[in-house]
């Protein structure tokens, strides 16, 4: 009977951590201290890499040569420097909608000759963020610092969304399209702020319709029926221009060709926008660009081609004939997605060729620079939006594999076995001599080590990052170094902001078979399930990689049983309430396994059983609950379920009089948060404790005039949770812990049809001056060690918080009798003394940096420094050992010497 | 058996640590789904009202299971397969809830149709969910299945309200308050002094150490004795 099954799967959960700080850091016992780092430590046992997110506009800085001006989708504003691609400065705007960066302004070179290298005016970036209100800032490309800042809140709010912005002879003018009727251009002095006319400048235009326009400075373009129609908004008397084609055109895509002139491309032509005409100039590629070269109109186009290369041409964009100096065919690796060119900057040396410089960026985040016809560098911003990780084992190495596999062979002959035996030995005999002699090279904290085994304490590892954009990464670390990257182009998130998920079906425990990961989305296509299955310490597929499947996925998770291949199958639950189990030959392991689905807006969660009866697998539905209330004003927010690779030590804490009392550590626990207004308290915050096997609501606590954002970590018996007490104005954090009471039901195995309804549950609630983004806690591998909660902070930092000091059980008031072991009086604010802050001054933030580190939550052990030095330890030993032996010699011959006399 | 008598006591303890600020009723309609062939088909089980939420006072009424019906039972029973039970609540605001739930139809024969069922609240005392416990569950391969259908005639059933209890606050009353009793108490000056043993008295301690020292220091023989 497989009633206590753990359930892992969730259509729900991962409101995870990662999605802010990312993660990271854990593990075992190990290393020093981790807190009160010393200085020389810095960088020992940590990384980090700085994003920017993926690009949106990018320009390469007309004022001083080496710098790239870049705003992105994360609403980042940031310099790179063209020779590395390194982060020269970043600002990082408003979260969410209220920074989107709508508008980039770089001044070019070209335009500006009156200011010297070097030197800056207060035009040269100009950034409009938000909507309502609209924040438009000017900066100074050298430091980074921001000069000046006006803010914008639109008349009508409905409108305002659809805001385009453009820049011209210092005045910047604000257009709000009313589709279907007319647009306002408003003009502004971009330093001040101040209205250029007194009056809106309003331009019939009926014929204007979403998603079929855009703004061409100084032109609003449309493409209507057969018809491309375009009309300036900056003239005094705008007149309408069009051009008529021979088919409907409405249907195809209308895009900037961007550089100097106002062209657009529809189809693959493209057309320029003239006061009074349109004119045809030539036929575009798959990406494209204009500049001016030597004052001549040079199209720049650039394909892919099918031997992972890129072609790059260009010609005249006038007659069409081809430009010779500008031409490459350039290595492109597939890993970096379709690029488009965001910017080109051009230097002739006289009459000499022309030497270019371009700067892409691709679908998949990654930011690009080729020069001399080849990448330059790379920078993969798919980082910064990581939505799932997972840190792999790195396998044994060969010799330790083999002792392995012959443990695990109990067939052969016995000449085989003393032959494998022996052969193993004198392997071990060599690579024992080999560690003597190369101390050096094998202490566990050498950075540069390039063969992937695993190290004596398993710190080594390989973290898999799968990203937003379907591209996942093999990441060692301890160098911070991309073992491998993979871009799975037809792979999306799951609806309801359900991201990517990642399953590792093998570990790397199981030689010689390789360790299995599964990456689970949806086909971009068509919305149905598809699935690539690869080795995450090589990156390579296996199976074949990809898998499209012909149904849609609404649960998911990993059976338990594996076969004798101990491959965990993956469990489906399709949209039509159908199980299906992947490889299909292990559907009778699905048998007795549960699953639970969450409806976020109604608030309900739904339980089924899998049956295996007559060679199919059937969902049964066995429970339901709707959290929601009446009328459904609850919605959920979070379910935070338990780490499915969590072990528990300890099954109960000792109290004061000896006794113990008992965790009730229910694997099949699942904390849901739900949210909704109240008619007398405002809002009203509730957290539900679920155990998802047998449909029952263990415990429910609420909290009043609460409001999100919610964080929630859950692990062994207690959940922690922050959010926003709207009532005191201040961010709270609640600990709950469960326990059974001062006897097991049984101590042996759970089952949740058979635990106690009614556990004892033990709560309390803290005050943390700052604000939470991200909850997670430490894990290891055996759950000896004590459990410490990661706190992300609004300011960056991360926190690394005791969990005595989260225990819910701190007295308020000290008993009379003996103080209970590790536990300590009650104070309402939760101390943040910044030597816990794990990643120092180096600040993850909002914008998702990559940190690593590590940290051991119960101190280290056994370990030596990481500056032990062994050279001296051994000239030491070498040392004291000769000079014995001398002094014995010289001793024996002082005695016989004395002796004589 | 340990959960027979847990389960009561900690029942009334559950009552008596939060309630609802207006006290309501609840009626549920009862169906359960046993026909092993037609496993969507749930027919009439009883209905239960609960007359008072705050206390949890209800009356229950269930029919004696038919011939049919109880053989029904035993055969789910015996094929260890789910005992499904859907609940359609009906309360003050007259709208309708639907919930499932569910246990091991052999835990429930060898339980001979002793179960619980639990009704969770909200804050608002609109129900959560209805669960169905049976106590003493054990292990069903374990039992023999040759129970008498006699033995499966009437449902013994308890219903229990399980209310949403309300969060604690950050207790910075409390908190002020011992601290301000400290400080009170520090003035008095009858603070008790609550020092380890060596903060206490190291001034008398030190000296016996250096002495201990000193006489080691001066005894050169007893000191390097151990050296060859």
């Amino acid at each position: 009977m497989k009633i206590n099954f753990r359930l892992l799967a969730m259509n729900l959960s991962n409101f995870s951590p990662r999605n802010y700080v990312l993660l990271v850091a854990t593990f075992f016992c190990f290393i020093q201290n981790s807190q009160q780092l010393y200085e020389d430590q810095i960088g020992k046992f940590d990384w980090k890499h700085n994003f920017v997110g993926k690009v949106k506009y990018a320009y390469f800085d007309g004022t001083a040569g080496d710098r790239i001006i870049v705003a992105t989708e994360q609403n980042v504003l940031a310099a790179l420097s063209v020779r590395t691609g390194d982060i020269l400065w970043r600002k990082i705007m408003e979260k969410d909608i209220r920074g989107t960066i709508q508008y980039l302004h770089v001044t070019q070179s070209d335009k500006n000759e009156l200011t010297r290298p070097g030197e800056y005016n207060d035009y040269d970036i100009i950034t409009i963020s938000g909507t309502s209100p609209a924040m438009v800032r000017g900066w100074n490309p050298n430091t980074g610092n921001i000069i000046w800042e006006w803010s914008l809140t639109p008349n009508t709010q409905a409108n305002a969304e659809n805001s385009l912005w453009i820049f011209r002879d210092l005045v910047l003018y604000h257009i709000v399209p009313v589709y279907g009727s007319h647009i306002e251009v408003t003009g502004y002095y971009a330093k001040t702020g101040h209205h250029v006319k007194s009056t809106t400048t309003r331009v019939s235009a009926p014929w204007i319709v979403q998603g079929k326009c855009i703004v061409v400075a100084p032109y609003f373009v449309c493409t209507i029926g057969s018809q491309l129609v375009a009309v300036n908004l900056l003239a005094e008397n705008s007149v309408l221009v069009a051009k008529d084609f021979d088919r409907d055109i409405s249907g195809s895509d209308l895009k900037l060709l961007k550089g100097v002139e106002a062209t657009v491309i529809v189809g693959n032509e493209a057309y320029t926008l003239h006061s009074d005409k349109i004119t045809l100039r030539s036929n575009v590629d798959s990406f494209n660009f204009n500049l001016k070269i030597n004052n001549e109109n040079i199209l720049i186009a650039g394909s892919l081609q099918e031997d992972k290369s890129i072609r790059i041409s260009s010609k005249y964009l006038d007659s069409g004939e081809a430009y010779n100096d500008l031409y490459l065919v350039a290595h492109f690796p597939e890993t970096l997605g379709s690029p488009q060119i965001l910017d080109v900057q051009c230097k002739s040396k006289g009459s000499g060729p022309v030497a270019c410089r371009m700067l892409l960026s691709s679908d998949n985040a990654a930011v690009i620079l080729m020069q001399q016809g080849k990448i330059k560098w790379v920078r993969e911003e798919a980082l910064a939006s990581i939505v799932a990780v997972e840190m792999i084992d790195l396998p044994l190495a060969d010799f330790e594999g083999s002792i392995q596999s012959e443990l695990q062979n109990k067939d052969g002959d016995i000449f085989g076995t003393l032959l494998r035996r022996i052969s193993n030995q004198i392997l071990q005999l060599r690579n024992m001599i080999l560690t003597v002699i190369g101390l050096d090279g094998h202490r566990p904290d050498q950075t540069n080590d390039v063969d992937l085994t695993r190290d004596a304490f398993g710190l080594h590892k390989m973290i898999v990052a799968v990203t937003e954009h379907g591209k996942i990464f093999g990441i060692d670390n301890i160098s911070g170094k991309y073992y491998w990257i993979k871009h799975l182009p037809n792979f999306k998130g799951f609806n309801e902001h359900q991201s990517l998920k990642i399953f590792v079906q093998r570990t790397s425990r199981h030689f010689p078979n390789p360790p299995m990961c599964v990456v689970i989305g949806r086909n971009k296509i068509n919305g149905n399930g598809i699935l690539y299955q690869f080795n995450p310490i090589s990156g390579q597929p296996i199976n074949g990689g990809i898998t499209t499947l012909n149904y849609k996925i609404q649960q998911m998770t990993l059976l338990h049983d594996t076969e004798s291949d101990f491959l965990k199958a993956i469990l489906i639950l399709d949209h039509e309430n159908k199980v299906h189990v992947i490889p299909e030959k292990a559907a009778k392991l699905a048998h007795k396994m549960y699953l639970y689905t969450a409806d976020k807006t109604r608030g309900t969660l739904s339980g089924y059983l899998v049956e295996y009866s007559n060679q199919q697998l059937d969902a049964v539905p066995i429970w339901e609950v709707h959290l929601g209330g009446a009328g459904n004003i609850q919605k959920i927010t979070n379910i935070a379920m338990k780490s499915a690779i969590e072990h528990v030590h300890s099954q109960g804490r000792v109290l004061n009089d000896r006794s113990v009392l008992y965790k009730y550590i229910n694997p099949n626990l699942v904390a849901v948060a739900t949210q909704g207004p109240d008619s007398i308290h405002k809002y009203v915050l509730n957290v539900h404790l679920i155990d998802v096997v047998s449909g029952a609501v263990v415990t429910s606590l609420t909290h009043r005039r609460a409001k999100g954002p919610i964080h929630m970590v859950h692990s062994e018996n207690w959940l922690v949770y922050s959010y926003y007490n709207d009532k005191v104005r201040r961010t709270e954090m609640t600990s709950v812990e469960l326990y059974e009471g001062k006897s097991q039901a049984n101590s042996t195995i759970w089952s949740s049809l058979d635990a106690p309804q009614l556990p004892m549950v033990e709560k309390q609630s803290y005050i943390i001056p700052a604000n939470v983004v991200s909850l997670k806690e430490t894990i290891t591998e055996k759950g000896i060690t004590n459990k410490h909660v990661l706190i992300g902070l609004s300011t960056g930092g991360v926190i690394e918080m005791p969990w005595v000091l989260l225990d819910p059980r701190r007295p308020i008031l000290l008993p009379n009798q003996g103080r209970e072991e590790g536990v300590i009086p009650y104070i309402p604010e939760l101390p943040l003394p910044s030597e816990n802050v794990i990643n120092y001054n180096q600040s993850v933030a909002a914008i998702k940096d990559f940190f690593v580190t590590r940290i051991a939550p119960s101190k280290s052990f056994d370990l030596l420094k990481e500056d032990f030095d062994y050279i001296l330890i051994t000239v030491v030993l070498a040392a004291l050992t000769i000079s014995s032996c001398v002094a014995k010699h010289l001793s024996s011959r002082k005695t016989i010497k004395q002796a004589w006399k | 058996m340990f959960l027979k008598l847990y389960l009561p006591l900690m029942f009334i303890a559950s009552i008596s640590a939060s309630s609802l600020e207006y006290d309501g009723w609840l009626h549920i309609n009862l169906y359960h789904a046993i026909d092993m062939d037609l496993p969507n088909k749930f027919t009439p089980r009883g209905n239960v009202t609960i007359s008072s939420l705050n206390s949890g006072s209800f009356t229950i009424v269930q029919e004696p299971l038919s011939n049919n019906e109880r053989i029904k039972i035993k055969k789910l029973a015996e094929n260890d397969k789910v005992y499904r039970l859907k609940a359609v609540v009906s309360g003050q605001d007259g709208e309708e809830a639907t919930f499932l739930t569910y246990s091991r139809a052999c835990a429930l024969a060898a339980s001979q149709l002793t179960d619980s069922l639990w009704v969770s609240l909200n804050h608002l005392g609109h129900v959560l969910g209805v669960s169905q416990s049976i106590s003493g569950t054990g292990n069903c391969r374990d039992q023999s299945f040759n129970h008498q259908v006699d033995a499966l005639e009437e449902f013994n059933t308890d219903v229990f309200v399980k209310h949403t209890e309300l969060a604690p606050i950050p207790d910075t009353a409390s908190f002020i308050q011992k601290m301000e009793r400290e400080r009170e108490a520090r003035e008095r000056g009858d603070v008790k002094d609550n020092r380890g043993f060596l903060a206490k008295y190291w001034m008398y301690l030190l000296p016996v150490v250096v002495l201990v020292l000193l006489s080691g220091a001066s005894n050169p023989e007893g000191g390097g004795g151990g050296a060859r």
